[in-house]
């Protein structure tokens, strides 16, 4: 069958480095990724089943693999080779439907008794991840025993299977895996109480999502957000957004609305309750710390690395940086409601067939700059594969 | 053959080239305003072009620091050695100048282009280098060239010939104020014939309105150099006479003054043909002979005139046959 | 003899016309057979003596006694002066109001007047710095009065020093500056640089609190002051002199002098006097001098450029000199105005042009961007009429401005955010207003700003969009060439590379063969529309 396959080359994977900062997405064509006929995975335990992908999205983690700049946090809990592909719609067996949750908790990898998280549901807090009968790998599409979306067949253990209502198109399906991240993250904003001003830092397709997550899970009052592309300003803005501005504007915005004053270095003497940050980057969480108000939080949706910054503004005004990683299973349930009424397929922009996945990736890499959103492979038809 | 190919291909590069570079010709027909000048649209009656020539003349360049310079050398390394060789001036008169400080309006009869210079040349310190010249605006400065080089050689200021216009008027008078020395000829233009014109009142105006003293200066010999109407001057003998400085009496109105001052320099023009004596006792018997001659027919008058013309003959009049 | 402003039916022997383009100029060639530029007349014969007319205006006041029998010992006295939004450019030293106030305060002097305080009525204005008040006053007046505090800025937001002095019939809140109000006699030092300016504007307007100028400084006046320019058909001016009939009404005595000022913006020699000039009349060294300046001026970097034009002082002349009761005086003053500023026009065109330059009232020593650029293209050139706009009802205005997105930090802070939190929103004066004006009005940051720092105040930028409310309204499409075009596109309007590409994209709006009037202004023109 056909795969894309991530091999550990390290020679490659400095090339991809090096590609991946002079244009995003480069790294595809040259580093260690590539498209293979390898044997479809075999099936690690018995009760595990066959997913055949049929569309499968491109993540942002994925890109930071591919161009080189995700952190050596992931190393050990990561086994080469591996197929990436994490947001999946796929066919079992029986022809039916379902979407992949592909956390790899301690069910999955066939440990008894479950770890104490698992036990509580917070599957996504899994402390096993790189033990039991599979391999390392914190998720399916970073481990080499279940294979990934980014291929014609993978392997899924039940509990990682969600089947899909018939009225949802695949487009729609695709789209539950980073949805559920979003309403997981609205659950957990939901748990700290109502929130008067939140600021979104980022309207990529994680940042659209938490918007629109954010206003059907938790109570906010006025909600900003930062967007570099019109597309993605008017999504964000019908997506729940009360004023979306450019990245630069951020700051003066969250000062008109809070009525904050401002020291000669641009700081402001007040901000927002919370913000969430769907960027990760280093400027995103400066800007984060920089628009937070005394006592408030900063939530970061989006993957960072590693990272410098200021914290002198944490400590003297008493904020907080908060990680809020993947989902449990109820988010995904909650999740495809969401994609429903919320029309989230809209936010698949664009597919392609494997063959051209150095385009896809590129594409993806560049998506807000090219009025895309969300790019997936497309594996429905054979000749397109 | 290798020569002629080389050759050639030198030619057909050489036209590239040509063809690539555009001629003048073209830029200068495509050349747009403001690159060119303005066309006037029809509807709009052109605006009377702004006067700088003639009275009009902008000329304080010619005293900055530079064009004072530049005609200290000209005046001293090519005006005066060419008047030297044309015109071999003799000086009188200069003692009479000895008492004068400051500023003075120096007043000549004019037979010739050659007086300005030679006047100017023939001035004692300090006022050579500190004089401007009232030139006529119709003459001197009706084009941009001739307006320059009056403005820079004889630090010449435009002058109406019929009246003192009020520019004119306050421009010298403020120079004269500042200090400098006027050449001035009363006569308003050189002589036709050889014989003077009535003075007009212009140096004894501005001498009354500035306090500043009048000299009377009589130049004689100039007019057989370059008369009026000669392009080629002759080489010639002349003879520059300095009056007494004089100042306006009390009350005196410009027209008695420039009669005094035009009796003045015909008592020079008397005392250069005759004598010194002579000429004082005929001007206290106010039989000085007039500058502009007997009112009489033509003839008669260049007749007169040839009886001034035998002083000292010239030592070059003949070529020497030994 | 000044010659006259005049309409020029373009023709194929014009030569293309100047156009300001900010800190730079066009040279544009206009359609022959359907175009005319309104040229602005010669800048009329200034006063040969000011001192004289200064003290003669003092001594035979309108509807008034003497100023000196106006001046007691004892008395409180307060003389307030027009602000650095005026004139534009600044003016060459000595500075009319200085001259004025100069010769006001010998009066007072000699009748042994102690208490006098010398206010800068600037209304939202932002405060001025030391040099433009020693610029305006003088230094003489500058040293004896601001090292004790005499001489000073008003604030609008200081709740200590405004006095409420009562309600129009129209129920308009009038509040002003407290010492002008309870002084026993405020003179008021003007300069009418055009016809808004002046009259009961000076006093209800340039000393008023935000509570006060709200009433008038609101999309519905503007809507109807068909022109602001035209104080006898304008909403703000009725609202003003309403005002005015209350602040007189509370027993405000004011002693109001108001000058003009004549069209010599750009002088009569060095390189910018060929501004001034008509174009068929440009000697070679004219025309060499605007080779080079274009030339130099596209080699410098524009804070450069901005330096070079904003140090320009226009040379203006004195053109009258008008003291007493405030209504005769504005009437006259307004003569003086239009003889220099009217130009007879007969009938509207299809499309307005218009070559904005590098400065309007509120960004002296700052930064023109681009609601700046509204404002004036839609607000004080298009104003420029009596009788109807130059431009027909769903007609197109073209200006030429770069618009480049720059603010200055410290003058405009509010306007920053006006540009990136409100147009974003929407480009409607009346949905602005209604939704935004008071959240930036009331904010505390912005009142900081302009009560300790030297920016405009919160709802300023408002204002500079309310002031073309009326032209937003009237105007079927407004296309800006060579603008940034994210700036132009923020404002609303469309972007244009070169006039003939804003002249192909007018004809969509107005149809084939439009008329064209270029409104050549500065030095300033208003057209009389017939």
């Amino acid at each position: 069958m056909k795969a894309l396959r991530f091999e550990r080359k390290p020679g490659r994977y400095v090339a991809a480095t090096v590609a991946g900062r002079l244009s995003p997405g480069k790294g595809a064509s040259v580093g260690p990724l590539k498209l293979k006929d390898v044997d479809e995975p075999k099936l690690p335990a018995d009760d595990w089943v066959r997913l055949r992908p049929r569309l499968a999205g491109i993540c942002g983690s994925d890109l930071a693999t591919i161009d080189g700049h995700s952190s050596h946090y992931f190393e050990p809990i990561v086994s080469f080779p591996f197929t990436p592909g994490h947001e999946v719609v796929g066919n079992l067996d029986d022809d039916s439907r379902a979407v992949l949750i592909p956390v790899l908790s301690c069910v999955t990898r066939g440990i008894e008794p479950i770890c104490p998280a698992c036990e509580a549901g917070r599957t996504n807090h899994c402390g096993r991840i790189a033990f039991g009968h599979l391999e390392p790998g914190l998720q399916s599409g970073y481990c080499s025993d279940t294979g990934g979306g980014w291929s014609t067949d993978m392997v899924a253990h039940p509990s990682q299977l969600l089947a899909v209502p018939d009225a949802l198109s695949d487009e729609a399906a695709v789209i539950v895996e980073p949805t559920a991240c979003a309403v997981h993250a609205g659950r957990v904003v939901a748990a700290m109480g109502p929130k008067a001003t939140v600021a979104v830092i980022g309207a990529g397709t994680l940042g659209l999502l938490t918007i629109a997550a954010l206003r059907s899970e938790a109570t906010v009052g006025t909600l900003v957000a930062t967007a570099k592309y019109p597309h993605q300003k008017s999504l964000a803005t019908t997506l729940g957004a009360d004023r979306v501005v450019a990245p630069s504007e951020l700051a003066r915005l969250v000062r008109t609305l809070t009525g904050a004053w401002v020291l000669d270095g641009g700081q402001l003497t007040d901000g927002v309750d919370l913000v969430v940050d769907c960027v990760g980057t280093e400027a995103s969480l400066a800007q984060a710390l920089q628009v937070v108000g005394p006592g408030g939080e900063v939530l970061v949706v989006g993957m960072p690395g590693h990272t410098t910054l200021d914290l002198t503004s944490l400590w003297h005004r008493e904020t907080a940086i908060r990680g809020c990683y993947a989902y449990t299973r109820p988010d995904f349930e909650r999740a495809l409601d969401l994609v429903a009424e919320a029309d989230l397929a809209r936010l698949v922009s664009a597919t392609y067939p494997l063959a051209r996945y150095t385009e896809a990736i590129e594409h993806a890499a560049g998506a807000g700059a090219r009025g895309a959103v969300k790019i997936a492979f497309d594996l429905r038809k054979k000749d397109r594969r | 053959m290798a020569e002629r190919k080389g050759l050639e291909k030198g030619l057909v590069a050489l036209q590239k080239v040509r063809a690539r570079v555009p001629a003048v010709r073209e830029v200068v027909r495509k050349a747009d305003f403001p690159y060119r000048a303005p066309t006037v649209p029809l509807t709009v009656e052109p605006a009377p072009a702004e006067q700088t020539l003639g009275a009009h003349y902008d000329s304080d360049w010619a005293r900055k620091l530079p064009a004072r310079y530049a005609r200290f050398f000209l005046t001293e390394g090519m005006v005066r050695p060419i008047i030297a060789g044309l015109a071999q001036p003799e000086r009188r008169g200069l003692d009479r100048l000895t008492d004068l400080d400051g500023p003075a309006i120096f007043a000549a009869n004019h037979h010739s282009h050659l007086d300005a210079g030679l006047l100017i040349t023939s001035l004692p310190e300090p006022h050579r280098h500190q004089v401007f010249a009232a030139g006529a605006a119709d003459y001197f400065f009706d084009s941009k060239l001739k307006a320059i080089s009056s403005a820079l050689v004889l630090n010449a200021i435009p002058f109406e010939r019929a009246k003192v216009g009020r520019r004119s008027a306050v421009q010298a008078a403020e120079l004269l104020q500042a200090g400098w020395s006027m050449v001035i000829f009363p006569e308003g233009g050189r002589s036709p014939d050889g014989w003077g014109h009535e003075f007009r009142g212009g140096a004894a105006y501005l001498s009354i309105r500035n306090g500043v003293p009048v000299v009377p200066v009589h130049i004689a010999g100039t007019g057989r150099i370059m008369p009026k109407g000669r392009s080629r001057p002759k080489p010639s003998h002349t003879v520059v006479t300095f009056g007494t400085p004089m100042q306006p009496h009390e009350g005196e109105r410009p027209p008695a003054f420039t009669l005094r001052i035009e009796a003045a320099v015909a008592a020079l023009a008397d005392e250069a043909t005759s004598d010194w004596y002579s000429s004082r006792r005929r001007a206290a018997a106010g039989e000085t002979p007039s500058l502009s001659g007997p009112s009489s027919g033509a003839w008669r008058r260049t007749w007169a005139l040839t009886a001034q013309r035998k002083r000292r003959s010239s030592a070059t009049r003949w070529p020497d046959l030994d | 003899m000044p010659r006259p402003g005049f309409v020029l039916d373009v023709d194929k022997s014009t030569p293309p016309i100047l156009f300001h383009h900010g800190e730079g100029f066009r040279l544009e060639k206009l359609p022959a057979g359907r175009t005319r530029v309104i040229y602005p007349g010669e800048p009329l014969e200034p006063l040969e003596d000011v001192e004289a007319e200064i003290r003669k205006a003092l001594a035979e006041p309108l509807d008034s006694e003497p100023l000196t029998a106006l001046l007691k010992p004892g008395m409180k006295l307060t003389i307030a002066f027009d602000d650095v939004s005026l004139p534009l450019p600044q003016m060459k030293r000595p500075d009319i109001r200085q001259r004025v106030i100069e010769a006001v305060l010998d009066l007072a002097a000699s009748a042994g007047v102690d208490d006098v305080h010398l206010i800068a009525a600037l209304a939202l204005h932002r405060r001025m710095t030391e040099d433009e008040l020693r610029q305006a006053v003088g230094d003489r007046v500058y040293d004896a009065f601001a090292p004790s505090g005499a001489l000073y800025n008003h604030d609008a937001e200081d709740p200590d020093n405004l006095a409420f002095l009562g309600t129009t019939p129209h129920g308009e809140e009038v509040e002003i500056n407290k010492r002008a109000a309870e002084s026993d006699l405020l003179i008021y030092v003007n300069i009418n640089i055009v016809s808004m300016d002046g009259g009961h504007k000076s006093t209800a307007t340039g000393l008023a609190s935000y509570r006060s100028i709200k009433h008038h400084h609101n999309v519905s006046t503007m809507h109807n002051s068909k022109s602001f320019m035209d104080r006898h058909n304008s909403e703000l001016h009725h609202s003003n002199w309403r005002m005015g009939k209350v602040i007189a009404d509370a027993g405000v005595k004011v002693f109001q002098i108001e000058t003009t000022i004549n069209n010599d913006t750009f002088g009569q020699d060095g390189p910018m006097s060929v501004l001034a000039k008509r174009e068929w009349e440009w000697t070679a060294k004219d025309r060499v001098t605007f080779v080079g300046m274009q030339q130099g001026l596209k080699r410098l970097s524009s804070p450069t450029r901005r330096k070079i034009f904003q140090s320009h002082r226009a040379p203006y002349g004195v053109t009258s000199v008008t003291a007493g009761a405030i209504e005769p005086v504005h009437e006259r003053t307004l003569q003086h105005c239009f003889d220099q500023h009217l130009v007879e026009v007969e009938g509207q065109t299809d499309i307005l042009t218009m070559g904005l330059p590098y400065i309007c009232p509120y960004n002296v020593n700052s930064i023109m961007n681009p609601i700046l650029v509204m404002c004036l293209g839609l607000g004080y050139f298009f104003n420029m009429y009596r009788g109807r706009p130059l431009v027909r009802e769903g007609g197109v205005l073209i200006m030429t401005h770069p618009t480049p997105w720059e603010f200055h930090p410290v003058h405009h802070p509010s306007y920053i955010d006006f540009f990136e939190q409100v147009l974003s929103e929407t480009t409607d004066p009346a949905i602005i207003e209604e939704t935004f004006e008071k959240q930036f009005a009331e904010d505390e940051w912005y009142r900081h700003l302009y009560r300790t720092s030297y920016a405009y105040h919160g709802v300023h930028p408002f204002y500079m969009w309310y002031w073309g409310a009326h032209a937003l309204k009237h105007l079927g499409r407004v296309i800006i060439v060579g603008g940034d075009p994210r700036a132009v596109k923020r404002l609303g309007f469309k972007s244009a590379s070169t006039l003939t590409d804003a002249f192909e994209m007018a004809e969509d709006v107005v149809g084939p063969e439009p008329t064209i009037t270029h409104l050549k202004n500065p030095p300033i023109v208003m057209a009389d529309v017939k």
